[in-house]
């Protein structure tokens, strides 16, 4: 019995508006669950939106451009299997069996099975001490009604207690905070001027074009991580005379031997694993900020920027310290591809520890890289140069390559800095030392 | 007829152009009164714009991006007026339930589109929970379908639980307080009992709250669908009814299909072997009875049964009755009952009982279980109630139902599908009507919009045994084993000049503190009324009184009542009608 089912935008992690960049099935095609039908461009990644049923499209909802959320009809798809009420539920006398009705225009949200939100306990040792705020049933529900956490409003009645006007005062107050610290989120105002507002046509021909949405995401988020943290940056150059001739033999060896055809080690591999080594060492590097505490991690995810047509991003290889180098290089090699490609899921850009931007196949000396919240530091890595070096008793042609280690100084100290940098010129000098 | 508004932005204070950054109706919608429509973004806050009436969107006038300022139309809305008419002309064959215009026939199920006829809120369940989540939601301006599958509302509460069990208990009450009469020299004739009239007094009282209940549905013109109801999906249940099947369509959901009395599995199919609903029935006064699991609800049968004249045993797997209740309690209690009982077999289970004409032979293992089989003529099995999660089709709807039958929810009631909402015995422990109700109206207003949450902290319990025992709030028991540091004030009713006069000097009220802050975090009270005073207890937690607030307020003299003051007096150190206390006062 077939029956016609509709597609519907799942969850999308809370973004919306998700503009449709391709179409990936047309009607009449055949689909298998689970199939990708369109696919989506979210603020960093790309997804596809897969069929919940096998069967055949019959009628496609959306076209190129469209901005959907979720719930979103996609499509039409003809099941090939028959609704599970008629398997289940047949009741011969009925005057017609009950068709399942096609699923209804009213958004359906539902949360994954293993949803540890819901719950809903009565524990009545909460009561002692001072894990529920003191107010009554009364304050409670109007607290609620304007979307208060009574565990944020002081009470001024008797031993504490927070009354109605505690809470009217507590929305005041928070109201009557700059338009701006409710902008940015942060609750400290900044007091800057206003952005200059210029009639750019008065002095030549213009061109106006929008931002691309990463650049948009992007821009925030490094205007904040540039205004919030207070940067100094490290810079050194170490020498890797001796890594690129190991790393230029090791491709010659595997070119030739045809093993791990494809795979070419890069520097910035090397760097991501001597990075870990250094991080190890200096775990201060591996951490973030959570109000009064730091977040010390017992895990090493490395990101590294990639430059993209659409703009930057920064995927993350996972455990770093558990890969070899070759994995290592295969697993950027397919990220960078992914990225490239627009296709990074929201996950592979998640979870990172440290960050490494290389601008070494372009050029430059020197540069000051934004760190990545809530990330603690981020190693800027520049070109390499041969340089004439004082080895005591004459000048030695090195291949020095310049480093720029940018880090949060409310986490890191300057001397601490020193040492990281010094250690990683160490050991990309000598990556034996990784073994260490 | 039908009756067209506008509605226009309301007074947001002093802005101007504000722009429209979501809207939450589409036209066609059914929306309630306050539900949102739109969401604007001022350069300071966002402000959401209820509706001010209820209805169905006709037409919107804004889109996203556009900028409003106050007065601004809005949409075009026609009011409920119609629906009321609809459903106000029900047509009057007494014979099936009517289906008027919310429900839709079985065969033709819209496609593609809910009906615009679907119902606002679907309530699967007619209990106190289910009752209750319908008619606050009716009165919230829903259109509300309720579906229960007995032929009246109120479920196990009125119909065979709370109430019909009261009715029995207040009659043996009587029963026993005129035979205590001889201790002040008032001599009744042993009582003569009529069973026929008692059952008939029984369901006369359970028959006064169901008509209520049917009434009042209708004064709030609550569809009531009589039927077994199955989710079919997200937004359509099948109500198996007596003339067939019919599908009806919602919006919204509240499942509040309660629980069921545990079967034991080993039992023989005998009529003389019930739940509480068969004992209920009082279908004979037996001579020697035996109560399987020694919790309230067998307690409470137990205790109408040995005053109409039964021998009652009680066996029960753990190490005390009434588990979860503080065992200081639970002593007065077993004082008082030594003579009830002809058995009490703790850490005793029941392994098997062979149906024989003569009577059920009952096999018994364990710390107290007699070495021979023993023989009984009743048999009530009160081993715990099991939620009914597994038998609606609730993973049709996506609903997730763990393992035990039980349905999660969040503190709005929602399950893990949004629009759906649980309530009651289905959504876990306590398995108490006033708890479900409470539950109920926090989904009703959740469902309407509202931003209702069970915020309630404490939940009391009564077992209304021969003496009631009232509990609310931690126990100290609780409080024992989770290491917090709580201070007691304990007043015994062999100082209380009324509990003496009402022969209840065994009685005690007990109240727990917080040590740190003197707030009150529970309270317990044994003795005639208990269930009625322990309302104050919860009202005092609830309010965060300290011993001060209770101690100070006046209770009247001479009552039992009074105890919970004296008893907040005692924690302070300030009591007078106890011997002197070593305690400091400040």
């Amino acid at each position: 019995m077939a029956d016609l089912k509709e597609a519907r935008v799942p969850d999308l992690g809370g973004s919306s508006e998700v503009p449709v960049i391709e179409l990936l099935v047309k009607v009449g095609d055949t689909v298998k669950k689970d199939q990708g039908l369109i696919t989506l461009e979210s603020d960093k990644a790309t997804m596809e939106v897969p069929s919940a049923f096998a069967g055949v499209v019959r009628d496609i909802k959306v076209k190129l451009g469209d901005q959907l959320s979720e719930g979103a009809l996609v499509a039409i798809i003809e099941t090939t299997e028959a609704p599970a009420l008629a398997a289940t539920a047949a009741t011969p006398a009925a005057p017609a069996a009950p068709a399942a009705p096609a699923a209804t225009p009213v958004a359906t949200k539902v949360a994954p099975a293993a949803e540890s939100a819901l719950a809903h306990t009565h524990d009545a040792t909460q009561l002692v001490g001072t894990a529920l705020p003191y107010a009554s049933p009364a304050v409670r529900l109007f607290a609620r009604e304007l979307g208060v956490d009574l565990g944020k409003v002081s009470g001024t009645a008797r031993g504490g207690r927070i009354n109605k006007d505690d809470v009217q005062n507590y929305v005041k107050a928070t109201l009557a905070k700059p338009a701006l610290a409710t902008a940015v989120g942060t609750g400290s105002g900044l007091n800057l001027l206003s952005w200059p507002n210029v009639d750019f046509s008065k002095f030549g021909a213009i061109e106006s074009k929008p931002l691309s949405r990463i650049k948009k995401i992007s821009g925030a988020n490094l205007a904040r991580n540039w205004a919030m943290i207070p940067h100094v940056t490290q810079f050194d150059e170490v020498d890797i005379g001796v890594l690129e001739e190991f790393r230029v033999a090791l491709n010659k060896e595997n070119e030739k031997s045809g093993e791990k055809s494809g795979i070419k080690l890069t520097l910035l591999a090397f760097l991501i694993k001597a990075s870990v080594a250094a991080l190890k060492k200096f775990p201060e590097f591996n951490a973030s900020l959570d109000g009064d505490n730091l977040i010390l991690k017992q895990y090493y995810h490395i990101g590294f920027a990639a430059d993209t047509p659409n703009g930057l991003v920064v995927p993350v290889i996972r455990d770093v310290d558990q890969k070899g180098l070759l994995a290592i290089a295969e697993e950027m090699a397919s990220l960078s591809k992914s990225a490239r490609d627009g296709k990074l899921q929201p996950a592979q850009m998640q979870g990172g520890c440290f960050s490494i931007s290389s601008l070494g196949g372009i050029g430059g000396t020197a540069f000051t890289p934004i760190i990545n919240a809530p990330e603690v530091a981020i190693l800027g890595v520049s070109k390499g140069e041969m340089k004439p070096k004082w080895d005591g008793s004459q000048f030695q042609p090195r291949l020095m390559l310049p480093l720029s280690l940018s880090y949060d100084h409310r986490v890191i100290d300057g001397a601490a800095a020193a040492r990281f940098i010094t250690y990683l010129g160490q050991l990309l000098a000598d990556m034996r030392r990784v073994l260490l | 007829m039908s009756n067209l508004i506008d509605i226009k932005v309301p007074d947001i204070g002093d802005f101007h152009d504000v722009p429209v950054i979501e809207i939450h109706v589409r036209p066609g919608q059914r929306i309630a009164a306050e539900a949102l429509l739109l969401t604007l973004e001022s350069d300071k806050a966002t402000l959401d714009v209820p509706a001010p009436v209820g209805g169905v969107v006709k037409e919107l006038r804004v889109k996203v991006g556009d900028k409003v300022a106050q007065g601004h139309l809005i949409a075009i809305l026609e009011t409920d007026a119609t629906d009321a008419s609809v459903a106000a002309a029900a047509p009057s064959p007494p014979a099936a339930p009517v289906a008027p215009a919310a429900v839709v026939a079985a065969a033709a199920p819209p496609a593609g589109n809910l009906s615009p006829d679907a119902a606002d809120l679907l309530v699967l369940g007619g209990g106190p929970g289910g009752y209750s989540a319908a008619f606050r939601a009716a009165d919230l301006g829903l259109k509300v379908v309720l579906v229960e599958r007995y032929p009246t509302l109120g479920g196990v509460c009125l119909n065979v639980g709370c109430i019909p069990s009261k009715a029995l208990l207040h009659v043996a009450a009587v029963i026993e307080e005129a035979q205590q009469g001889q201790n002040f020299g008032v001599h009744f004739a042993a009582p003569q009992i009529d069973l026929d009239r008692l059952r008939a007094h029984k369901e006369q009282v359970v028959g006064k709250l169901t008509q209520g209940l049917a009434g009042m549905a209708k004064a709030r013109k609550v569809t009531v669908v009589q039927g077994t109801g199955q989710f079919v999906d997200a937004h359509h249940l099948s109500v198996t009814t007596d003339g067939g099947e019919q599908t009806i369509a919602f919006r919204q959901a509240i499942i509040a299909a309660g629980s069921e009395a545990v079967r034991l599995p080993f039992l023989p199919e005998d009529p003389r072997i019930v739940t509480s609903t068969g004992a209920l029935k009082l279908p004979c006064v037996p001579q020697h009875m035996l109560v399987i699991g020694g919790g309230i609800i067998g307690l409470e049968m137990a205790t109408v049964y040995s005053a109409l004249g039964a021998r009652v045993s009680v066996v029960e797997m753990t190490d005390g009755l009434m588990p979860g209740v503080d065992r200081d309690l639970v002593k007065i209690f077993e004082k008082r009952n030594a003579s009830r009982f002809e058995q009490v077999m703790l850490k005793t289970r029941v392994t098997a009982v062979e149906a024989r004409s003569e009577g059920l032979r009952v096999h018994f293992e364990g710390e107290q279980a007699p070495v021979q089989p023993q023989d009984y003529d009743f048999i009530l099995v009160s081993a715990g109630r099991a939620p009914n999660g597994k038998k609606i089709g609730a993973g049709q709807a996506g609903v997730v139902v763990d393992e035990r039958g039980f349905i999660p929810v969040d503190r709005q009631q929602r399950t893990n599908v949004s629009h759906v909402f649980a309530i009651g015995d289905i959504v876990g422990q306590p398995m108490l009507a006033h708890k479900a109700v409470h539950e109920a109206h926090v989904a009703a207003e959740a469902a309407a919009g509202q931003k209702s949450f069970f915020d309630a902290r404490v939940i009391p319990a009564v077992a209304y045994t021969h003496p009631e025992i009232a509990w609310v709030g931690l126990t100290e028991t609780q409080a024992k084993s989770a290491g917090v540091a709580v201070e007691k004030g304990l007043f015994p009713w062999a100082a209380s000049g009324r509990a003496i006069a009402n022969e209840a000097e065994y009685g005690v009220t007990k109240l727990l503190f917080d040590a740190a802050t003197q707030r009150i975090v529970g309270g317990a009270i044994v003795g005639p009324g208990a269930g009625d005073m322990i309302g104050e207890i919860a009202l005092a937690i609830e309010m965060g009184a300290d011993a001060l607030d209770i101690g100070k307020t006046i209770h009247p003299h001479p009552t039992l009542g009074e105890t919970i003051g004296l008893a907040a007096e005692a924690a302070h150190g300030s009591c007078t009608d106890l011997p002197p206390q070593r305690k400091k006062q400040p």
